[in-house]
């Protein structure tokens, strides 16, 4: 096993483009964490201006409602498809330069093959939420006392909630790169499902207003979305009584994982079948 | 008796109504040079395909080393199929590393068989820098790492300049000087016959012949004469020592002789029988005419 991610990370170290998308994600996300306080606050300026009771400013950095901020910026839709497209380019590459056929002439299964890629995700999503929640750490804790350890760790379960999003969300795109086998056709085919498609179903089927909407359980991409759906906006709390979300739900964890769990038996049997 | 690298018994394969591969059944011992002859689209790439696992047979089998195939028998094989298949933006060194990685092998020969490909200056550049001929020499290096038991060669030399085939034969001579097994596809009779000691020709997945290069490409020479006299010339040229058949076409007599002959002895012969030669002419079929004509022989 260590000597497959071996391999894949080989595959990976000197890849430009990996590694250039890889920044575009962190510098997305990144960005918006860093300006949105201070977006949403001009804002309430703006309204301030011209209303006789002042709204309160926001506060986003604080412990534990950094923890859920973090990970609601770095899943956002449009975010979150740069480690899709990553993956897909990572095996849509491998039917390209016919390096899979190579692999296994050289002597690798066609399983352990499937294997490695899957290893090289899991690692990819355990090494970006350990990011993520390294610089939400330090992001609180620049804003926030020592003092309050329990305060600290209360929204850690949101790392958790991201991770789940983005391990599924590669596992995603991985099957569809592998089904597609086109690096142009399954990126556009992906981000046009993922940003476009899903949406305007969502739209489309939306429940009438004040009812629980379903819909959100069967789609795919939105399953994977709805586990950090929203940010953690303490006005909203005081203000209005609102309370968008407070926990990742396990149930809902579930779904996206069923959803990676049959496309991971899927390409499996494909692989079994079909000749290379 | 040689020990057996491979066993391959009935092997079929067909796409739809086509039978690519059809009960095809060869056996490779240990230190042969083997050669798979036969035109583009005659089932040797179909074969290689199969005997590697990227293909399932309809039917038949085989087997590597006594052993039925499986990940384990590929790591002893190296193996160059159609076009060099490596990552482009990774450079050579690595492109082998993984290769060597897959096979359970050290890193310790990576520059020797990068030294006997020509490319050990360039291994630190990116595989899409490469030429061609180069491309297909990192190829012919990544099937030697780790000193493989049998090299598969499929159609090495296709799509090089001259330069380039040279180079790939001698590093297939050297490989096989070292006795290693070696198994080449190739559609090029001159190839299959400097390289191979033994050969299978496939036409359109069939086998036609097998046996030993010398028995089955054997080229027989003949000699072209003519003469006013045209009886008198058969009766005589019948007499000569070595004669072995004639065949006449257009008042042309070509003969064939079962031992070399030299045109000189030819000519002072017919004279001396009174024959006075028209025409005389030393005709070496050329190596591609013969395959031609093997092929053509089973219509």
């Amino acid at each position: 096993m260590i000597k497959l991610l071996q391999i894949e990370f080989k595959k990976i170290r000197t890849y430009k483009i990996f590694w250039i998308l890889t920044g575009l994600y962190f510098v997305f996300f990144s960005a918006g964490i860093l300006l949105a306080e201070f977006m949403i606050n001009h804002m309430v300026n703006n309204i301030n201006s011209r209303m006789p009771i002042p709204f309160p400013h926001v506060a986003i950095y604080y412990f534990p409602d950094v923890w859920q901020n973090v990970a609601f910026f770095a899943s956002i839709r449009y975010v979150l498809i740069f480690p899709a497209i990553i993956m897909i380019i990572l095996i849509t590459n491998e039917f390209t330069y016919k390096t899979i056929r190579q692999n296994v002439i050289n002597g690798m299964s066609k399983t352990e093959f499937l294997v490695s890629k899957l290893l090289i995700i899991l690692l990819i999503a355990v090494i970006m939420t350990l990011i993520l929640a390294a610089g939400a750490f330090f992001i609180g804790l620049s804003h926030s006392g020592f003092n309050e350890v329990d305060f600290f760790t209360k929204g850690l379960p949101f790392m958790g909630g991201f991770f789940i999003s983005l391990l599924c969300y590669m596992i995603y795109a991985f099957f569809c790169g592998f089904i597609l086998r086109n690096t142009g056709l399954a990126i556009a085919i992906f981000t046009l499902y993922s940003l476009i498609i899903e949406p305007v179903i969502y739209f489309l089927f939306r429940a009438p207003f004040m009812f629980k909407n379903t819909i959100y359980t069967y789609l795919p991409v939105n399953t994977v979305i709805r586990l950090n759906e929203y940010p953690a906006i303490p006005m909203l709390k005081k203000l209005m009584g609102l309370n968008l979300q407070d926990h990742v739900s396990l149930t809902a964890c579930l779904v996206p994982m069923a959803y990676s769990a049959i496309m991971i038996l899927l390409v499996f049997v494909i692989m079994k079948r079909k000749d290379l | 008796m040689a020990e057996p690298i491979l066993n391959v018994e009935n092997l079929s394969k067909s796409f739809g109504k086509i039978k690519a591969v059809n009960q095809l059944s060869f056996e490779v011992t240990k230190g042969q040079v083997f050669g798979i002859l036969g035109p583009n689209g005659s089932g040797k790439s179909t074969t290689l395909s199969m005997l590697l696992d990227l293909i399932q047979p309809d039917s038949g089998s085989f087997m590597w080393f006594g052993h039925d195939p499986s990940k384990e028998t590929r790591k002893r094989i190296g193996s160059v199929i159609e076009s060099p298949n490596f990552f482009p933006y990774l450079d050579a060194v690595t492109n082998l590393q993984i290769v060597a990685d897959i096979k359970d092998k050290q890193y310790d020969d990576i520059p020797e068989v990068l030294q006997m490909a020509g490319l050990y200056e360039r291994r630190h550049s990116k595989f899409r820098t490469f030429s061609f001929g180069m491309r297909q020499r990192l190829a012919v290096a990544s099937a030697l790492i780790g000193s493989p038991e049998v090299l598969i060669l499929d159609e090495p030399t296709n799509g090089l300049d001259p330069q380039g085939i040279a180079q790939i034969r001698d590093i297939i001579s050297m490989v096989a000087s070292r006795g290693t097994t070696i198994l080449l596809a190739s559609h090029l009779l001159d190839e299959v016959q400097k390289i191979c000691n033994y050969v299978v020709v496939l036409r359109k997945g069939v086998m036609l012949f097998s046996g030993n290069v010398k028995e089955v490409l054997a080229v027989s020479d003949s000699i072209e004469l003519s003469a006013a006299d045209r009886q008198g010339l058969i009766a005589a040229i019948r007499e000569f020592p070595g004669f072995s058949s004639l065949t006449e076409n257009d008042g042309i007599i070509q003969v064939h002789f079962s031992i070399p002959a030299d045109t000189a002895v030819i000519n002072s012969f017919l004279a001396q029988k009174g024959i006075i030669l028209s025409h005389l002419a030393d005709k070496k079929r050329s190596l591609e005419q013969h395959f031609l004509e093997l092929l053509q022989d089973t219509k």
